[in-house]
């Protein structure tokens, strides 16, 4: 905003959201408004007037002491507060309202054992990210076809996203997590396992917290990556 | 209970993961995840929370309500890596909301609310510093919910107004004339106590 030296500004800023704003404003002994000199100084406009009015400046040291006031009151309160007990607090809350999902079929069709999906995920993420860099987010399960007389016993199909270094060679890598999870599936868990689809949300750039933006499929002929979060399940491989 | 198993907390992988991962693994219901979201955001949100609200334990509860908000909502949630914009903005509702309460029953009983913050206690503070602090906070009590939290946004966070407006839901201008307004009420009184 061009900056006028007169006493007056052209269009001294008021009624910043309707009637009555105008009456909290405030008119300086050198003619300025005060809604004006603070906006001045917060854009970092100030003028020649500004710069050399005692008035202006009174009126921009103030705000300055009320800024420097309410950051030294917010500083204390950082100090020796300790949140691990809300944490706690917030967490038995949270343990009373878990959402473990959908059971799973263990071992064979006729056993009767299962296993809840969240508890499943976790351990294949886990399983995961026993190579290095690899970081896993979203584990899906896709059970077989229920024959109407409750869950399903057949094998699951996995979906799993994961988040690699940018260095790797990406199918190989693939590849690798691929049998680091069903290995966990199937040796550890007794899950059974029709297909695991794996894929590459991001890629991290080594010894960096920054991430690459660009999205890289684990697999060469998935046409169109789908971006909702939803399992992808037309090539799945089998194992 | 006696019996009862105790989870293991979050650990040292988890701490380590992006806000989106265990964002994304919380929705699919992994609790330690969440734990350490909860860790990592919790300090940064109750600190914001006191200073809207003047009260250590009034803000303990709005991040705490916030949290388990957010557990309920998260497997609705689908921006995974704006976790903390989220978070932020539930807080500043919930603050919101708090203080509006707040006022109501003010307005009802008519009796000045308390208004020296219970959670400002540091012995090498200056008992002049202390009255500061104490007088800010009594200000702060003076000023209207939006004016309050439009400021504390502005002053504390450097906030764009648009940002501001964005999150308390109201007019950019609007925005910018209640930041106006609660820094001349609050430069006018730290005037008068100087």
């Amino acid at each position: 905003m061009a900056m006028n030296t007169g006493p007056d500004r052209p269009e001294p800023r008021r009624g910043f959201d309707g009637a009555g704003a105008t009456a909290d404003d405030a008119r300086l002994a050198c003619g300025r408004m005060l809604s004006g000199v603070w906006a001045a100084w917060e854009d970092g406009a100030s003028d020649t007037h500004m710069r050399t009015c005692p008035h202006c400046a009174q009126a921009v040291q103030q705000l300055r002491a009320l800024g420097a006031a309410v950051r030294e009151a917010h500083g204390e309160q950082g100090q020796d507060w300790d949140s691990s007990p809300l944490t706690e607090r917030i967490m038995d809350v949270v343990r009373l309202e878990l959402r473990p999902g959908r059971p799973l079929p263990l071992g064979e069709r006729e056993e009767d054992v299962w296993i809840m999906e969240a508890v499943a995920a976790k351990s294949l993420r886990a399983a995961a990210e026993t190579l290095p860099g690899v970081h896993a987010g979203s584990c899906r399960f896709q059970p077989a076809a229920s024959d109407g007389n409750g869950p399903a016993r057949g094998p699951v199909q996995v979906g799993l996203e994961v988040v690699v270094p940018l260095t790797t060679s990406l199918p190989h890598l693939a590849e690798q997590i691929r049998r680091q999870v069903h290995l966990a599936a199937d040796a550890t868990l007794g899950l059974p396992v029709e297909s695991i689809d794996i894929r590459i949300t991001d890629l991290a750039v080594p010894d960096s917290t920054a991430t690459a933006t660009a999205e890289a499929e684990s697999r060469p002929d998935r046409a169109q990556p789908e971006r909702d979060g939803s399992m992808s399940r037309p090539t799945n491989r089998e194992l | 209970m006696p019996g009862d198993r105790r989870p293991a907390p979050a650990s040292d992988v988890e701490c380590r993961l992006e806000d989106g991962l265990l964002a994304v693994r919380a929705a699919e219901g992994d609790e330690n995840a969440f734990e350490a979201l909860v860790r990592r955001h919790a300090p940064a949100l109750l600190r914001l929370a006191a200073t809207m609200l003047g009260n250590a334990t009034e803000a303990e509860d709005a991040v705490q309500d916030a949290f388990v908000s957010a557990w309920r909502r998260l497997p609705g949630f689908r921006s995974h890596a704006a976790f903390a914009t989220w978070m932020h903005r539930i807080v500043i509702n919930r603050c919101l909301n708090m203080l509006r309460a707040r006022r109501l029953v003010a307005d009802l009983d008519a009796v000045p609310e308390p208004a020296a913050p219970d959670h400002v206690a540091s012995p090498a503070r200056t008992a002049e510093s202390h009255a500061a602090v104490r007088e800010l906070a009594r200000s702060l009590s003076a000023l209207s919910p939006e004016q309050r939290v439009c400021w504390v946004l502005r002053e504390l966070e450097g906030r764009s107004y648009e940002s501001i407006a964005d999150t308390v839901g109201i007019s950019p201008e609007a925005a910018r004339g209640r930041v106006f307004r609660a820094r001349r009420c609050l430069t006018e009184a730290m005037t008068a106590w100087r």
